[in-house]
């Protein structure tokens, strides 16, 4: 059975497991339904107590749906993290947190980080089997876009070639971001700094806030030659990363800004992109290594995890460490989400022991018509199932919208792109909420058949 | 199918064991029309809802044709007056959000599957022989006698030999209540059920058979039939 199991496509499990959540309904439902069609009765009930109904649809559908719509944004943000992670094989950057070369890496996150120097560099980008080695320079910013000095060849690799325009021959030549505010011909001025912090005049920008006293203002003066300014030439395709809202500039320009050598010697000064001169190497937070092969990743990252001098990492492992805490996360929420449902569901069939107080008379009169107790909780059975099932069916709605909403909300504050669906995990959840409903839903059915016919005629 | 009605010590009492109806023997034969009247509380609905077999507290026996109601369970009970007693209500007890085909037929909705279409058109034509011709109309839509007369097609659908009346003029004004009563008393002797009604009503009493009188829970009189 086991082996059988384990052959079936992932899809087909899913849609079994669905199946097997549903049965129990479908079975209490053939049952209770067996030999009657109370359809009319049930349309009158649900008319007649339109406004309760509705409001207990609304419940179990707000309820239900966050809970489907939590799981399914959890879910979203860790495909979409992962997938934003996808171009970065290998990073290498100095000893320290790998976290923090990650987020500063991958999600452009401002961070303080050490610096891989110019041999390391060398040996890095040297390798045998290393086919990109890419320097990244970060701290500058436009606007709310930051500014990240590398190479074209990894601005190809990360835009898998896809680029609208030219990439970059000149230092002073930029190519944006799918979602950066600026068109290709327009000219601007990179700040020092990024968000509050940014100095928009410290390479040669126009003032708009306090006077700047800037520690490298003499340095800055190597860059006049291109007076701070640069000039977008392309712009990437959507990568549903951060990158798509930086703009990326030659390494050798975010050097020239702060007043350090460009990473080449003085005779190659206009040379853009590698091979970079160790000597002439000002040094970079973060490599990133892009291996001839696979296998070779975890040849390299072996070599360049040295005491003192660089640390290498995966950063695909690295987010798998941070799921698996918020796999911990994931469970709490699944359990809460649980939880939360069982919750709805007593409350619901605490408000459906009320509400069948309200038809008590109806009730009555079917059976002083003579209606068999079967039909009678038939009838009972199919109002209550009718609510929990259109509430389910709604919070479905509820929680694709509200996993829309929040991964809006997400990808805008943080440019990962994020499709959060509702998916087969959020189904079993409602499936198995629909079925336990539906069985708890017997037990109010059974309840209005012990109330005395006669005290429901006379109430 | 005629049932004759045959009643003996009959006893109910209340939860703490007052006494609420007591009727030592009564006999009616098949078809009468009976009326019952008493003061508030006197214990005709009572009497009227032991007839149905829907009292779980009441001693004796109420014999309809062979089947003692008293000695069935309660799903007995239930089953028996399915095919045998038709009930109305002083305030109708219609299903509001349905028309007046639907609750004409509802009982359909819990008889054997190869009676249900024939009881939905026996409704049919008992709202036309009621003179309800827009039996697609919801009732909200219907005036007091209009549902009133829904009510009975609905208890006369079934074509139950017996028709068990709980003040059903009381909800109507003079005029409506005196067509009904002619409609009403019109069909069950065309189709020789025994109709009995507990009411107020003096022009309903006039045209009974036989009028009991109860009081204090006992027959105090029994005008036009056998008082044992």
């Amino acid at each position: 059975m086991r082996v059988i199991w384990d052959s079936l496509p992932g899809a087909a499990q899913d849609l079994a497991l669905l199946i097997a959540l549903l049965v129990p309904a479908l079975i209490t439902g053939l049952l209770v339904l067996r030999g009657y069609a109370p359809w009319p009765l049930l349309r009158g009930f649900l008319g007649r107590f339109r406004w309760s109904a509705l409001l207990f649809v609304l419940l179990i559908a707000i309820s239900t749906g966050m809970g489907i719509g939590l799981l399914a944004q959890e879910r979203g943000l860790r495909r979409g993290t992962a997938q934003a992670a996808d171009k970065f094989d290998l990073i290498v950057a100095a000893p320290g947190s790998e976290l923090t070369a990650l987020f500063a890496s991958v999600f452009l996150q401002p961070s303080d980080m050490g610096l891989v120097s110019g041999n390391a560099f060398a040996e890095i980008a040297g390798h045998s089997e290393v086919e990109i080695a890419a320097p990244l320079a970060f701290g500058d910013s436009h606007g709310a876009a930051p500014v990240v000095g590398t190479t074209a060849e990894f601005l190809r690799h990360l835009s898998g070639n896809r680029v609208e325009g030219r990439l970059w021959h000149d230092h002073a030549e930029a190519v944006i971001g799918a979602l950066v505010p600026l068109e290709i011909g327009e000219g601007f001025t990179p700040a020092h700094g990024i968000g509050d912090a940014a100095e928009p005049e410290a390479h040669g920008g126009a003032p708009d806030g306090d006077e700047v006293d800037h520690g490298q203002t003499d340095a800055h003066a190597h860059s006049h030659d291109h007076g701070g300014a640069l000039t977008v030439v392309g712009r990437m395709a959507p990568t549903g990363s951060p990158w798509d809202r930086a703009i990326l500039i030659p390494v050798e320009f975010v050097w020239e800004i702060h007043g350090l050598a460009n990473g080449h010697a003085p005779e190659r000064e206009a040379q853009i992109g590698p091979p970079f001169d160790a000597e002439y190497f000002p040094g970079t937070p973060a490599v990133v290594v892009r291996a001839r092969a696979l296998w070779a990743n975890y040849a390299l990252r072996s070599e360049f995890t040295r005491d003192g001098e660089t640390m290498a990492f995966f950063p695909g492992a690295v987010l798998s460490g941070l799921y698996r805490v918020m796999g911990d996360v994931r469970q709490a929420m699944s359990l809460m989400a649980l939880v939360t449902q069982g919750l709805v569901a007593a409350s619901v069939l605490t408000g459906l022991f009320i509400l069948t107080r309200l038809f008590r008379r109806q009730i009555a009169l079917l059976r002083a018509l003579g209606a068999p107790r079967r039909f009678v909780f038939a009838t009972v059975w199919v109002f209550c199932a009718a609510l929990l099932l259109c509430g389910a069916l709604l919070g479905l709605l509820v929680g694709w919208g509200a996993a829309e909403l929040l991964s809006r909300v997400v990808s805008a504050r943080t440019d990962i792109a994020i499709s959060a669906l509702p998916g087969w995990t959020e189904l079993h959840l409602l499936a198995g909420f629909v079925s336990l409903s539906m069985l708890l839903s017997l037990l109010p059915a059974a309840v209005v058949l012990r109330q005395p016919v006669v005290d429901g005629l006379r109430s | 199918m005629s049932l004759p009605l045959m009643i003996s010590g009959l006893a109910v009492r209340s939860p703490r064991g007052r006494i609420l109806l007591e009727l030592p023997a009564l006999a009616a034969a098949p078809g009468a029309l009976i009326g019952i009247r008493g003061a508030s509380g006197a214990g005709k609905t009572t009497l009227l809802y032991a007839l149905a077999g829907l009292l779980d507290r009441a001693e004796g026996s109420v014999r309809w044709g062979s089947t003692d109601v008293l000695a069935l369970g309660s799903e007995g009970r239930a089953r028996f007056r399915a095919g045998n007693i038709g009930m109305i209500f002083q305030d109708f007890m219609l299903f509001e959000e349905l028309n007046a085909q639907d609750n004409a037929a509802l009982t359909a909705l819990f008889r054997p599957r190869a009676e249900r279409a024939a009881l939905r058109d026996r409704a049919k034509a008992r709202l036309a022989l009621l003179g309800l011709a827009e039996a697609e109309h919801r009732v909200t839509s219907f005036s007091g006698g209009e549902r009133q007369r829904v009510a009975i097609a609905r208890a006369m659908a079934s074509e139950a030999p017996v028709l068990l009346a709980d003040e059903p003029t009381a909800s109507l004004d003079r005029g409506t209540a005196d067509r009904l009563i002619d409609d009403l008393v019109a069909l069950v002797r065309t189709q020789g059920t025994t109709l009995i009604a507990v009411s107020h009503d003096a022009t309903l009493l006039e045209r009974m058979d036989r009028v009991l009188t109860i009081a204090g829970g006992r027959l105090v009189s029994d005008e036009g039939g056998i008082c044992a």
